[in-house]
Parts: C-alpha cells; sequence; structure tokens
C-alpha cells in the first residue's frame, strides 16, 4: 500500500534519449521530411515577393500582371504539394518513433521485478502505460512536428526578410525581449499547471467511473449523496487546475499578441520612414511588412506548441524511469540436473526490517503434494512466490536439482524456470486475445495439443478462435481458472505452486475444477497453498505456517495426532460430523 | 469569475439529442453569446489591422507621408492592442463555456446513475456509460465551443467579403464565390481524415488496454511465463497503430495540403484580378495590399466553418448517448410509505422462506444462484412477494436503509480507508469502525496502513481475501435491521473464516442477518439453516441435524471431502 513510485528519467537521460531517436536512429527520414518543409516553406515565401515586385509594376506601369500572376499560382501550387509531402513524411519519421517508444517501454515493464511493480501499486505502472504514452503521442504526433516545419519557417521567413533588405529586416527584432521574458515566465509555471489540470481531470473522470461500475453498491449501502458530493469536489479540484493555466494564458496571450504587432508596426513605420528617404523601395517596405506578419503564424505556433513539448518531455522521462529499474535476476549459465525443489533459511522482508518469512526450510520431493496451510499474512503466498522463483529470498536460498547439480532458481532465464516451476494463482486473468492466444502464452503449440490441454482440463468454454478477456466473451471464474490450469499443462513444469487457485469460486464450479486440476497435477510435484482443508487432508504433507515461520509439518493423521494448530483447526472444520472415507 | 460546479445542474431536455444540446446552450447562453460577440470582434480586429497596413502603405509609405504613415501606424498598434484583448477575453470566454458544459453533463450523468443504482448494470454496459464521461464530455463541451466560433468565422467571413466588394465589387464577387467553392473542395477530404482518424484512435484504445491488461496479468505472467510472446504480439498490434497512424496523417496531410492549395488558389486569383483593377486604376495600390490580406486571412474562418459541421455531428453523437441513459428508469421502483417497528420478520413468498428477527439465518443452497435470488428479493433489489413484519416490501418506506444486501460484487470506493468503510446512511465513528473491523477479521488490513491511508480504485492493491474482508467490514458498519451477506467468506482462509462466524453472531445481536453460505465453518455458527433446492426451502433446523437429517444437505455442504 506504500507509495514507493517507480523510478522517473533524469532529464540528462531524456535529452540524451531524445537526440539518439532523432538524430542516430532515422537521421535520413528525418533530414528529407525536414527539406521537403524548408522547399514548401521556400515556395510559400515567393508569393509575398512577388506581390511586392506586382505592387512596385502596378504603380510603375511596366509589369506583365498575368506573367506574375501566374508565377503566383504556380508557386501556391507548389507549396500545396509539397506541404501534402512533407506532413506526410513527417508523420511517417513520428509514428516510427512513437512506436518504438511504446514497444521499448513494455519491454522494460515486462522485465520489471514484479515486487518492485507491487510496491509502487499498479495505478502508477497503468498510468504510465496509458497516460504517458498517450501525452507523449500528442507531443510526437502534433508539437514536434508543428516546432520543425514552424522553425524551418521562420528561418527562411527570416532569411527572405533579411534578402529583401537588410535595413527593414531589423525593425522585426523588437518583438523578441518581450516574447523572451513572458515566454520565460510563462513555461516556468505551464507544465506543472498541465499536469495538475489533466491529473485532475483523471480523477473525475475516474470518479464518474466509479460510480458507474459501483452503481449497485451506491445504492445498496445510501452512497449516493457521497457520491454526488464526490463527483461536485471533484469537478471543484478540476475547475481550480483550469482556472490556474487559464490565469497563466490570460496573462501570455495580450504580451504575446502585443509582442506579434509591435514588429509589423515598427517594420511599416521604420521601413516606411527609410522610404520617404529613399533607402527602400516601396516594394522591399510591402514585401518587409507581410513578411513579418506571415512569420507570426510560425512563432505563434511554436510558442503554444513549446508547453506541449514540456508534458511530452515529462512523459517520457517517466516511460524511460522504467528502465533505471534494476533487474532482479542475472540468469546464468547452470542447468540444475534433478527435480528436486529445496529452501534453506529463507528470509524476505517487503519493506527492509520487516521480514515476513523468518528462515523457513522445505524440501519437497519429486511428485510429493504438500499442502500449506496457516491464517491470512502468514506469509503463505509470499513463500509460494519464493518457492516459484517468482522473487528472491532476502537471505537464503531456493534451489532445483540434486545435491551438486542445484541451482538458484533466480540464476534460471525465465523461459528455462517455468519449464521447471510454475505458479499459479487466484489471480486467475484472462488476457484479451482469443483463447489460443491465452494458452499459448506458456509455450508455442499446435492447435492439436492446445485441444488436447483443453480437454485435460474438462473445458466446456468458447472454442481457440474465440475472443476472450476484457471486452471479448466472458468466462465465468471456472472457465478463466481451467484456462490457467491448461496453460499449465503446456508449460508442463514438474513443480507446480498453487497458490489458493481454487478460491473465488462457488462451490460447484470448485467441485468442477478440482476434476480439472487433477488431470493437471497428476505426475508432478504440486505446493497446494489452500484455505479448504480438505485440500490438505489429499495431501502426502501439510505444512502449517504461522508468523513466517513452518510451525507444524507432517502428513495430514501424524499432525491430527500431534494435537496442535491445524489439529484444532480440522475439529472445527469438521464439528462433530465423522470423516467420510 | 463564474463559480463552478453548479449547485444544482438542472433537468435537463432528454427528449432528443439536439434538444440535449440545445438545452446545454440555453443552460450557459450568456457565455455562447459572449463568445461569438467576442470571436466577431478578434476577427474584425485582424481583418482591420489588415486594412490599416494597406491604408498605411498607400497613403503613407507611397505617398511619402511621414505624418500620414505615424497616423495610420497608430491605428495598427491600436488594433494589435484590439486584437490582444479581444483574444483573450474571446479565449477565457469560449474556455469557461467549454468547461461548464462538460462539467454540466458529467452532473447530469453521475446524478443519473446514482438514481438508477444496480438499475444500471442491467440495463446498460458499463464501458457505454463510461466512455460518456470520459470522451462524449468533451465533445459536448467542443460542440457548444465551436458553436460560438462558427458564428465568429461566419460573420468574419462575411465582413471580409464586405470589405473587398467596397474596394471593388468585382473582388467581393471573387471572394463570395470562392468561398463556397473552396468549402465544397475541402469538404471530401474530411471524411476520410476522421474516418481514418476514428479508426487509428480505436486501435490506439486498443493498445492501451493491451498494455493495461499486461499491467494487471504480470503476476500471471511471471507465474507461467509468456513475457516474450506478450512483447511479440504487443509489438504487432503497435505497428498496426503506427500503419493506422500513417494512414490518418496521410489523410490529415492531404487537408493540410488543400488547406494550403486552395485558398491560395484563391489568393492568386484575387492577386490577379486585383493587380489588373489597380492597373487600370480602378482601386489603389494600397487596396491591393489590403486585399491580398484579406485572402490570406480568410483561410482560419474558412477551417473553423470546415470544422464546426464534423464537431457537431461529434457532438450530437455524444449526446445521443447521454440522452439514452436519461431515458432509463430505476427499477423496481422505491415508493414506499408504511413505517413498520424493526427488526422485524422477513418472509420470502416464492422460496417459503421465514427470517426470524434477531438471529444469524443460513441460506445453504444447493445451486448458489437460488440463494442470490431470494438475497435480491429480500433486499428488494428484485421485486418479489416480500413481506416485512407482515407489511408488502414494496409499500415500506427507506428499504434501503433498513434492509442491505452486501455482495462480492460490491466496490470499494477510492478515497481514504475510512471513507471507503463507511456506509451512507448515518454517521460512523472510529470506535464503530474498528468494532466492525474486527468482527471481520480485518484488522491486520486496517492496522497495515491506517484509516487515513488513501485507497486505490476498486481498492485493487488489496488480495482477494482482504477485499473480501473489508466489505464486510463496511457493511457491518451500516448495521442495519436486516443484513444479508451473499458468500461473505469464499475467499479467506479457513483459519479467519472460523473466526469471523465466531464473531459475527455477537457483533449482530438484537439485529437480523442472513448469511447466503455452503460453508460448514459459517453454517455451524448460524442460529438457523435453511437448505434451498430448485429455489424453495426443503430443509430447515441447525446445521449439525441437517447434516445427519437431509443427506442432500450433507453433499452440498461438504463436498470436498468426497473429492479424490
Amino acid at each position: 500500500m506504500s507509495n514507493e513510485i517507480l523510478p522517473v528519467a533524469t532529464p540528462t537521460q531524456v535529452r540524451a534519449h531524445a537526440r539518439h531517436l532523432l538524430l542516430r536512429r532515422h537521421p535520413r527520414a528525418l533530414l528529407g521530411a525536414l527539406a521537403l518543409h524548408a522547399l514548401a516553406a521556400a515556395a510559400g515565401l515567393v508569393a509575398p515577393r512577388l506581390l511586392g515586385d506586382l505592387v512596385e509594376g502596378v504603380r510603375r506601369g511596366d509589369v506583365e500582371i498575368d506573367a506574375v500572376a501566374l508565377a503566383i499560382t504556380g508557386f501556391l501550387i507548389a507549396q500545396g504539394v509539397l506541404v501534402r509531402y512533407a506532413y506526410d513524411a513527417s508523420a511517417r519519421v513520428g509514428e516510427r518513433i512513437l512506436a518504438e517508444l511504446r514497444e521499448e517501454f513494455v519491454e522494460r515493464v515486462l522485465a520489471l521485478p514484479l515486487s518492485r511493480v507491487e510496491r509502487a501499486g499498479t495505478g502508477d505502472l497503468v498510468s504510465r502505460t496509458s497516460r504517458d504514452v498517450d501525452a507523449l503521442s500528442e507531443t510526437v504526433r502534433r508539437a514536434v512536428p508543428d516546432i520543425l516545419v514552424s522553425s524551418v519557417m521562420i528561418v527562411l521567413t527570416l532569411g527572405a526578410l533579411v534578402l529583401t533588405g537588410p535595413l527593414v529586416a531589423l525593425p522585426c527584432l523588437v518583438g523578441v525581449p518581450l516574447l523572451w521574458g513572458a515566454m520565460r515566465w510563462y513555461l516556468r509555471r505551464a507544465a506543472p499547471g498541465y499536469l495538475r489540470e489533466m491529473a485532475a481531470w483523471g480523477a473525475l473522470t475516474g470518479g464518474l467511473a466509479e460510480t458507474v461500475h459501483g452503481a449497485r453498491t451506491v445504492e445498496a449501502l445510501g452512497l449516493a449523496e457521497r457520491r454526488l458530493r464526490r463527483c461536485d469536489r471533484d469537478i471543484a479540484r478540476s475547475y481550480r487546475a483550469e482556472r490556474y493555466t487559464l490565469r497563466l494564458r490570460t496573462v501570455i496571450f495580450p504580451v504575446v499578441d502585443i509582442a506579434f504587432a509591435l514588429p509589423i508596426v515598427a517594420t511599416l513605420l521604420i521601413g516606411g520612414l527609410l522610404h520617404i528617404h529613399g533607402m527602400a523601395s516601396l516594394a522591399q517596405v510591402t514585401a518587409a511588412t507581410l513578411y513579418v506578419h506571415q512569420v507570426i503564424g510560425p512563432v505563434d505556433l511554436v510558442l503554444t506548441r513549446l508547453d506541449e513539448l514540456q508534458l511530452g518531455g515529462a512523459a517520457l522521462a517517466r516511460l524511460l524511469g522504467v528502465g533505471n529499474v534494476p533487474r532482479d535476476r542475472s540468469p546464468g549459465d547452470a542447468r540444475p540436473a534433478g527435480e528436486r525443489l529445496a529452501a534453506r533459511d529463507v528470509h524476505y522482508a517487503y519493506r527492509d526490517g520487516r521480514d515476513v518469512l523468518h528462515g523457513v526450510d522445505l524440501d519437497l520431493r519429486p511428485g510429493e503434494r504438500l499442502a500449506v496451510v496457516g491464517p491470512s499474512g502468514a506469509g503463505k503466498s509470499t513463500l509460494g512466490r519464493l518457492l516459484a522463483g517468482v522473487d528472491e529470498p532476502r537471505v537464503g536460498t531456493v534451489t532445483v536439482g540434486e545435491g551438486a547439480g542445484a541451482v538458484r532458481l533466480v540464476d534460471l532465464p525465465l523461459d528455462e524456470l517455468r519449464g521447471r516451476v510454475a505458479l499459479v494463482t487466484q489471480d486467475h486473468h484472462v488476457f484479451h486475445g482469443t483463447v489460443r492466444d491465452n494458452l499459448l502464452l506458456a509455450r508455442p503449440a499446435t492447435d492439436e495439443e492446445a485441444e488436447a490441454a483443453l480437454r485435460a482440463v474438462d473445458w466446456d468454454g468458447p472454442g481457440l478462435d474465440t475472443v476472450v478477456g476484457s471486452g471479448g466473451e466472458p468466462l465465468s471464474p471456472a472457465q478463466a481458472q481451467q484456462l490457467a490450469l491448461a496453460r499449465l499443462i503446456l508449460a508442463d513444469p514438474h513443480t507446480l505452486v498453487l497458490d489458493e487457485a481454487t478460491s473465488l469460486l462457488d462451490p460447484r464450479a470448485a467441485r468442477r475444477l478440482e476434476r480439472s486440476l487433477a488431470a493437471v497435477l497428476d505426475g508432478r510435484a504440486v505446493v497446494a497453498i489452500a484455505h479448504r482443508l480438505h485440500t490438505a487432508h489429499d495431501a502426502d504433507r501439510v505444512a502449517v505456517v504461522e508468523n513466517g515461520r513452518v510451525i507444524e509439518l507432517g502428513t495430514h493423521d501424524e499432525l491430527i495426532a500431534a494435537g496442535g494448530s491445524y489439529a484444532a483447526l480440522w475439529s472445527s472444520w469438521h464439528g462433530d460430523k465423522q470423516p467420510s472415507p | 469569475m463564474k463559480r463552478l460546479p453548479v449547485p444544482d445542474p438542472g433537468v435537463p431536455d432528454g427528449r432528443s439529442p439536439t434538444r440535449y444540446l440545445i438545452w446545454t446552450a440555453r443552460a450557459q447562453w450568456r457565455a455562447v453569446l459572449a463568445g461569438a460577440l467576442l470571436d466577431v470582434g478578434w476577427t474584425a480586429c485582424q481583418a482591420l489591422m489588415l486594412a490599416a497596413i494597406g491604408k498605411a502603405v498607400d497613403e503613407g509609405v507611397a505617398e511619402r507621408d511621414a505624418s500620414a504613415l505615424a497616423a495610420w501606424s497608430a491605428v495598427v498598434l491600436a488594433l494589435g492592442g484590439g486584437v490582444a484583448a479581444t483574444g483573450v477575453l474571446r479565449h477565457r470566454t469560449l474556455v469557461l463555456g467549454w468547461l461548464s458544459a462538460a462539467y454540466r453533463t458529467v452532473q447530469i450523468v453521475t446524478r443519473q446513475a446514482v438514481r438508477l443504482g444496480g438499475t444500471l448494470p442491467r440495463r446498460t454496459a458499463a464501458g457505454e456509460v463510461v466512455s460518456v464521461g470520459v470522451t462524449d464530455v468533451e465533445h459536448i463541451g467542443d460542440a457548444l465551443e465551436i458553436l460560438g466560433r462558427a458564428v465568429g468565422a461566419t460573420t468574419a467571413i462575411g465582413l471580409v467579403t464586405g470589405l473587398m466588394w467596397a474596394a471593388s465589387p468585382r473582388l467581393g464577387l471573387v471572394v463570395l464565390i470562392g468561398v463556397p467553392v473552396i468549402l465544397a473542395a475541402a469538404g471530401p477530404l474530411l471524411r476520410p481524415l476522421r474516418e481514418r482518424e476514428q479508426r487509428h484512435r480505436e486501435l490506439v484504445g486498443e493498445l492501451n488496454s493491451r498494455a493495461a491488461d499486461l499491467v494487471a496479468g504480470l503476476r500471471v505472467l511471471r507465474g507461467i511465463g509468456g513475457e516474450a510472446l506478450f512483447a511479440d504480439r504487443y509489438r504487432e498490434e503497435s505497428q498496426r497503430v503506427r500503419r493506422a497512424g500513417v494512414a490518418a496523417a496521410t489523410a490529415a496531410s492531404r487537408l493540410r495540403g488543400a488547406e494550403v492549395l486552395l485558398p491560395g488558389l484563391l489568393v492568386a486569383l484575387v492577386t490577379w484580378a486585383g493587380a489588373r483593377a489597380a492597373a487600370s486604376g480602378a482601386i489603389s495600390v494600397g487596396d491591393l495590399v489590403a486585399c491580398y490580406g484579406y485572402a490570406v486571412f480568410l483561410i482560419t474562418p474558412l477551417k473553423t466553418v470546415g470544422e464546426a459541421a464534423g464537431t457537431l455531428t461529434r457532438g450530437h453523437v455524444a449526446a445521443g448517448r447521454v440522452v439514452r441513459l436519461l431515458r432509463l428508469e430505476p427499477e423496481p421502483p422505491d415508493t414506499g410509505t408504511v413505517v413498520p417497528d424493526g427488526p422485524a420478520e422477513l418472509v420470502d413468498a416464492a422460496s417459503g422462506l421465514v427470517v426470524r428477527p434477531g438471529r444469524v439465518t443460513a441460506i445453504a443452497a444447493s445451486d448458489p444462484r437460488d440463494a442470490q435470488a431470494i438475497a435480491d428479493r429480500l433486499g428488494r433489489h428484485a421485486d418479489g412477494e416480500v413481506a416485512y413484519g407482515g407489511v408488502p416490501l414494496r409499500d415500506v418506506a427507506g428499504v434501503r436503509e433498513r434492509i442491505v444486501v452486501a455482495l462480492n460484487e460490491d466496490r470499494l470506493f477510492s478515497g481514504t480507508l475510512r471513507d471507503a468503510l463507511t456506509p451512507g446512511f448515518r454517521p460512523v465513528d472510529d470506535a464503530a469502525l474498528h468494532a466492525a473491523l474486527r468482527t471481520a477479521c480485518a484488522e491486520d488490513v486496517a492496522a497495515a496502513t491506517g484509516l487515513d491511508a488513501r485507497v486505490a480504485e476498486a481498492g485493487r492493491e488489496f488480495s482477494g481475501g482482504q477485499l473480501q474482508r473489508l466489505r464486510l467490514a463496511r457493511a457491518l458498519a451500516a448495521d442495519p435491521e436486516v443484513l444479508v451477506l451473499v458468500e461473505p467468506t469464499s475467499a479467506v482462509d479457513a483459519h479467519t473464516e472460523a473466526r469471523i462466524a465466531d464473531r459475527l453472531g455477537a457483533a449482530r445481536a438484537g439485529r437480523t442477518t442472513v448469511v447466503c453460505t455452503t460453508s460448514p465453518l459459517m453454517l455451524d455458527r448460524a442460529d438457523h439453516v435453511a437448505f434451498v433446492v430448485n429455489g424453495a426451502v426443503v430443509a430447515e433446523g441447525r446445521h449439525r441435524d441437517l447434516l445427519l437429517s437431509e443427506p442432500r444437505y450433507a453433499a452440498a455442504v461438504t463436498r470436498g471431502e468426497d473429492s479424490p
């Protein structure tokens, strides 16, 4: 429940990565797109120039109006066509970069140590996979191309302006100091403001989603008033966040508008005076004024996209940050000989200084069924995860193999590990995809093998090609669990850890499932963490875990005879009824 | 400054999507009108700025008249100030209008959702309603925003046409004909763009849910493997998104090109006609410069008008979903007025179940769906012939407060743990909350975090067993006359279940408790057990007696021990 969020990449890392993506990986495509944009911008700059000539020519009365108009038309058509291909080209680069970023992110997530994810809470990761990926996508699709394109246009327009006449080009600089100062003020405040705004909007829609999903609960427990209050409170918070950024824009917009008007007036006035004193032609003044007017659009676009660029940078930092989590396993080359699973003096802590397991020793004989029972919070599930190699013990070892052929589970590559030891929990998540997709997560297999695995678990659900999981055909909890078991048959590990695999099911479903389970367990060593005591009764041995220690270990009959914790529970479960044979 | 949220969003007009949009617009007509007026003012200032530049070139620069140049430059600057002032006011008005339309819709949808309660999931898919909250709210906001801007843009086009007409009727005519031609020519480009963007958005949504799926199933993947396969599949889908993104971008780039080309042709035409007019002396050189500027200036309002149709259509579709939700009515309706003394005897005619007041009654059903159906009727979540103290339940006032039915499907809401555990009927102090937590054996969960810790949405940080115990604690804290619990301990271990069973009776002393369960640990502690087969009570008594007297009962509740 702690909120120890996953790391965030440093600004240096983000900048290095962005540079690497743009300059190293796609230099040619990027250059091509920029060249097209430059050509388009250049074509766009000819029209005002020609108009200047036209104005001058009309005054003098020595101009081929039709020819110049035709030339203007020609350049505008060229500009239109070039713009079309330039945007297409830059979108292609952008989409490719975006795909690479999200794919690399998912690879990083897949390699994350599970314990680290759980400590951070899945909320952090979910918001990175959705909100940050989306924010980055917005940036790459809109802000980056707009800024690149506008920069090209600004440079070219200013170049054209200087070519028109260095003297008439100078006055346009009067707006720069004002813009510079205002933007510095704004950008320092904008990113946190917009992040707050998005978070508040997310909370608002999230609250609505909760009310909708929990509508029955709201009715049953009289929570309507409270949900309405929560809604209004979320709106108020969102409104506060919106008002803050609106205030920022209320300051920046007029300043920028004035900063845009000043250069026009300055060019007009100073250029006009230069003309009056014979230092500039009418064409020069006209063209310069139009260029200055024309450069406002791209400058404005760059300025409005700068805050989006900031937000994209923040999102990228959070996506890259996932890669900063140290790996929890370092697979070696050693492969185990034999199937014996052994835990030696195992300690584990989710938080420093708070061990939940205090020196557990356990030997699982090949083919043996061991039931683990004990109260909630005793450390059963933690033990299960260590025995399956999901987490590494803080102290002590969990190994597979006999004698000198024993190898620590965390030293095995993941795919090697899963061929030997697998863990199934009560967390019966069905992945979105076909039934086949869900099965083949274990290993690649033919349809015949997949069908056989389904038959083995007594599958009564839809066929291999049916889409299941969120948005697909709904599966009952029992079917979800059957699917998980069929997956196990395909993976074919010699040792299984079942963590309350049949809980959360109604009794009828559980009974069906136990039959499926029998097919899966056949011939494997099993650690069954259970709260149904009959599982313990049927096991070869029972381990009772309390307060992070194994306090009783033996067969059902031995433990009953010992008269300890297990025996007391068993009699409570049974009442006076005689156990059936 | 406007105060949001409004305390009462009012009664929406849900007769049709259009009426809903009109109702929303009318609720904030001042903002819509002000937005339109400011938009007109803003565009007018920009257009007049161009006109003033033309005059400055004409009368100042060309005539070498420094004082006229200074005067017109001052006018340009003043109009620049006008652009700044109207621009910021316009922006504020549009943003506030957008927000109040969106917030109002959120309020209305939330009010309708809590009014419908349990009817909502029965009558509509949750996803549909949530999408109202996420995307439709924004589309409705967009529709109201574009309304103001479209009015402004149309006025601006009219104004520019008029200005050009004043300079030269022929130029005015060129624009008058050119504008509809451009809109008609760009129109066909909009549809494929919107379709491809829609397709891209859908694929992005799927890809995002694939990634969320990954996070939710990370534990499963770690147990069984499949990381590499998952990565491959994600990459495949990501590439599909990339291709759809490129396809949408290609359509967008065509529109971008057309947005340069089509008004560009108009600009060229205006320039050509203007230059000839200037050469023949019909207009001045300054007019020519201004007309060029006007034609360029037309591009923005043209884009807005082009956008408006699509935005209004999307707003209409969004309003349609809101209206469909508004048409739903809660069922069964809560209209009772009789106030019986509680806790009283509760009788379900359909199953023959009689629940005595003040005791713990267990319902053991051979099919859990039967128990669920009885629970729904007892709490009047479904209609049925149920009497409470001799009064038909449909006539009883405040059934929800008297009879609470707690299911495993119930949700924990985000907020502090204290809030998440507090039911809505009456205030609950910490002592009562701790007592409920103790009965539900959930003290360890609360102790680990404290009552002020934040609970994530749906309590997803908790394990299944922890969630179940927290839900039980919340139901106990409601302390109703009658508490109906459906499979309240199915996800907890035997040790804990035994403890809960022991504590439940004492905690509910003097009040009625019904537990639907097949767990022998729970049944053993109940005052009375009713065994239900095919929806009817076939045997009643104490657990231990029923075990001996009713073989079907024994088979149903001790199933595990007979299986291999």
